[in-house]
This record gives structure tokens, C-alpha cells and sequence, in this order.
């Protein structure tokens, strides 16, 4: 695979501009970015199927007197609850609609670092790194949908859920963690443990 | 790899923790913010003067366009992740701490111009904004962390003995005591 960083350090090479192996690294990163965001974008709907489906299942087997049916439509993951909006809307339920956008932003991060990094099978290390960040946009979700049933509805709402004010912090907690820390950092893990020998070396060039 | 791992987690858990208690919000996470917004306002109208800062908002006299420094958008999630990867990686401590110093600089330089880009984003194309706000700067404060670490990773000082002076020949001239 080649990239506009490869070509403009190519270029840089050809003028007599030496750039340290962790230049040419950021360069190929920031060149990669927008054609990984770009593909992360238009393949959500397939791409994050499986973070939905992991959702799914964890909303079904955790909170299975809550969630009723979920359905993704494009990068939306909607939960049917069992729960009523209130007296006001008769025969209502509670739906409750997540972007999986918002938590999985880290996967084009990640594929560009990989890209960049021109290490081994990249394509194995996509896959590796792509397996390894679904759980984590899985858990925005399913924090997400718990955050909006237990925390931010109407209190009439929040009454039938029955969570105890430990659990409503537990939640707060875990929604906080999964949209604030975990997208972004999940995978610059991943990537570092993944190129542990690319880093040494990185590191010896200095 | 494994230790720096499980140290980096480890206080990235405790440190995300503590800023979500009340007494460090109010203390400091709030002051912060409004610190950034201020800043922010005070880098702007050098060249855009109808800009000002009240609290953790951003805000145009002209527009009327605003916009909030909510959490996630402060930096401070960003510091705490570069804090917990500087004092996870075993180092010396002055090198920590002046790694941790100029990583502050440099994490927070970047969410300066992350919140003027999106001061005027906003004004610009409100569905460009979302994308940026929401996705697009997202990736590239974390970003930021990573190279600044690796960056500091190259400063250190090897412990493992790649440093050390190559071993004596083995053969030629005796050593002699």
C-alpha cells in the first residue's frame, strides 16, 4: 500500500530534506488519516455491525427486563425498552437511539497508525486491532443507552428501572469512561502493543 | 511491556476518577476551563476583536454564535492519559517531570487551536463543526499524546545496557589486572 506520505517523503528525500524516522511516521499519519476516516465513515453500517451485535447481546443478557429489541440502522443502534414514557402518552414505550459513531472514532485512528507504521502483516494487525476495539465501542453503547434510561430521562422513567443510586453512579461512571477516555485511548493501546518492535526501534533511532 | 501496561491502566483509572469528584470539578476542572476560554478569547481577538469569554463559553458579539467547553473538550482527559503513560514508562523522575511539563504545553497547545477551529467552524458550516468537534479532533488530540510520548521516549536514557560501551575483544592483546 502506498500513500500521499510516502510520496511526499519520497519528495522530501529527493530535495535533500532529511526527516527523522518519527516524522516520516507523523507525515504518513496525518496523510492516512482522512482516507481511514473517510472509509470508517461510509462502511459504519457494515463495519460496526458487530459492535452492535455485542450490544445487543450484552443489553439482552444483562438488562433483559429493560431491553426489549434492537435494531441498527446505519451507525444507529435504537433500544426498544419495556419501560412507559408516562400516563401523558398511553401505550407508549421508551426507545432510545445511540450514534456508534461517537465510540468508535478510535478504529480509523488505529487503522491509520498501523498504515503508517509499515510493520509486518498490516492487514492481520488491522484485523487484530479491529477485533480487540469492538468490545470497547460495544461498551459506549450499551453505556450510552444505560446513561439516557437511568440518568438523563424524565424521573417518571427513571422510576422504572429500578437502579439502586450506587448502580445510577456505577453507570454515570461507566458512561463518563466510555465516551471521554476509552474511544481515543483504546486504540493508542492496542497500537503500542502491537508494534512493541517498531517503537524499540523508534526509540534506537533517536 | 506488560508492567507499563498494567501501571498505565491503573492510573489512568484512578486519575480519570478523581477528576470526576466533585471537589477536583469545582476546584480545578472548572477553573480550567474557564482559564481555556479566556485564553482562547484573548488569542482571537488579535485579529477578530467582537470575541469574548464568559465562564467556559466562547462567544462572537457579532454572530451571536457560541460555543461551551464542555468536558472532553478541556484537555484534561487528554493531560491525564499523557500523565499516566509519562509515570507508567519507567524513567527518572526529572525526566518525568520535564517530559510531563512540555507534554502539558504541547497537549494543550493543540486543544487551544482545537477549540479556535471550532469557534469558527461553527460559524462556518454547523455540520462540519459536528464532525469536527465530534470525530475529527477527537482522534487528533490523541494523537497528539501518542507522539508527544514517543517523543519523550527518545529522550530517555537507555537502562537496558544498549548505551553501555561495547564489551572488551575477547581476543588480541591480554587484558591485564
Amino acid at each position: 500500500m502506498q500513500s500521499g506520505a510516502a510520496e511526499l517523503a519520497n519528495e522530501a528525500a529527493s530535495v535533500g530534506v532529511h526527516l527523522s524516522p518519527l516524522t516520516r511516521f507523523i507525515l504518513a499519519v496525518l496523510a492516512w488519516l482522512p482516507a481511514t476516516f473517510a472509509i470508517w465513515y461510509f462502511a459504519a453500517p457494515i463495519l460496526l455491525w458487530p459492535a452492535a451485535l455485542l450490544a445487543e447481546v450484552a443489553g439482552r443478557t444483562g438488562f433483559a427486563d429493560l431491553v426489549r429489541i434492537v435494531e441498527q440502522t446505519r451507525a444507529v443502534v435504537t433500544f426498544t425498552t419495556t419501560l412507559k414514557p408516562g400516563q401523558a402518552i398511553a401505550g407508549g414505550i421508551v426507545t432510545v437511539d445511540v450514534n456508534m459513531l461517537l465510540y468508535s472514532f478510535g478504529l480509523p485512528l488505529f487503522a491509520a497508525l498501523t498504515l503508517a507504521a509499515r510493520e509486518g502483516n498490516r492487514i492481520r494487525t488491522l484485523l487484530i486491532g479491529y477485533g480487540v476495539l469492538l468490545p470497547a465501542v460495544a461498551w459506549g453503547i450499551v453505556a450510552d443507552f444505560l446513561k439516557n434510561i437511568a440518568i438523563t430521562a424524565p424521573l417518571q422513567v427513571v422510576s422504572q428501572t429500578g437502579f439502586a443510586a450506587w448502580e445510577r453512579e456505577a453507570i454515570a461512571f461507566a458512561f463518563q469512561f466510555g465516551s471521554l477516555i476509552l474511544p481515543a485511548v483504546a486504540p493508542a493501546i492496542v497500537w503500542v502493543l502491537t508494534h512493541r518492535e517498531f517503537l524499540e526501534r523508534m526509540r534506537s533511532s533517536a | 511491556m506488560i508492567r507499563f501496561f498494567i501501571w498505565f491502566v491503573a492510573l489512568l483509572a484512578l486519575l480519570f476518577g478523581l477528576e470526576l469528584t466533585p471537589w477536583l470539578q469545582r476546584w480545578f476542572v472548572e477553573p480550567w476551563t474557564g482559564a481555556l476560554a479566556h485564553i482562547s478569547a484573548m488569542l482571537v481577538t488579535g485579529f477578530d476583536p467582537g470575541v469574548t469569554a464568559a465562564g467556559k463559553i466562547l462567544r462572537s458579539t457579532t454572530s451571536g454564535f457560541a460555543v461551551s467547553i464542555e468536558a472532553g473538550c478541556n484537555g484534561v482527559e487528554a493531560t491525564i492519559v499523557l500523565i499516566a503513560a509519562i509515570f507508567a514508562f519507567p524513567s527518572p523522575w526529572t525526566h518525568r517531570l520535564v517530559g510531563l511539563a512540555a507534554g502539558v504545553v504541547a497537549v494543550q497547545g493543540l486543544n487551544i487551536i482545537r477549540v479556535i477551529s471550532l469557534f469558527y467552524l461553527g460559524q462556518w458550516n454547523r455540520d462540519v463543526f459536528e464532525w469536527a468537534h465530534l470525530y475529527v479532533w477527537q482522534a487528533l488530540i490523541m494523537l497528539d499524546v501518542l507522539i508527544v510520548w514517543l517523543i519523550w521516549v527518545r529522550t530517555l536514557p537507555r537502562i537496558d545496557g544498549h548505551d553501555a560501551p561495547p564489551p572488551p575483544p575477547t581476543s588480541g592483546a591480554p587484558v591485564t589486572a
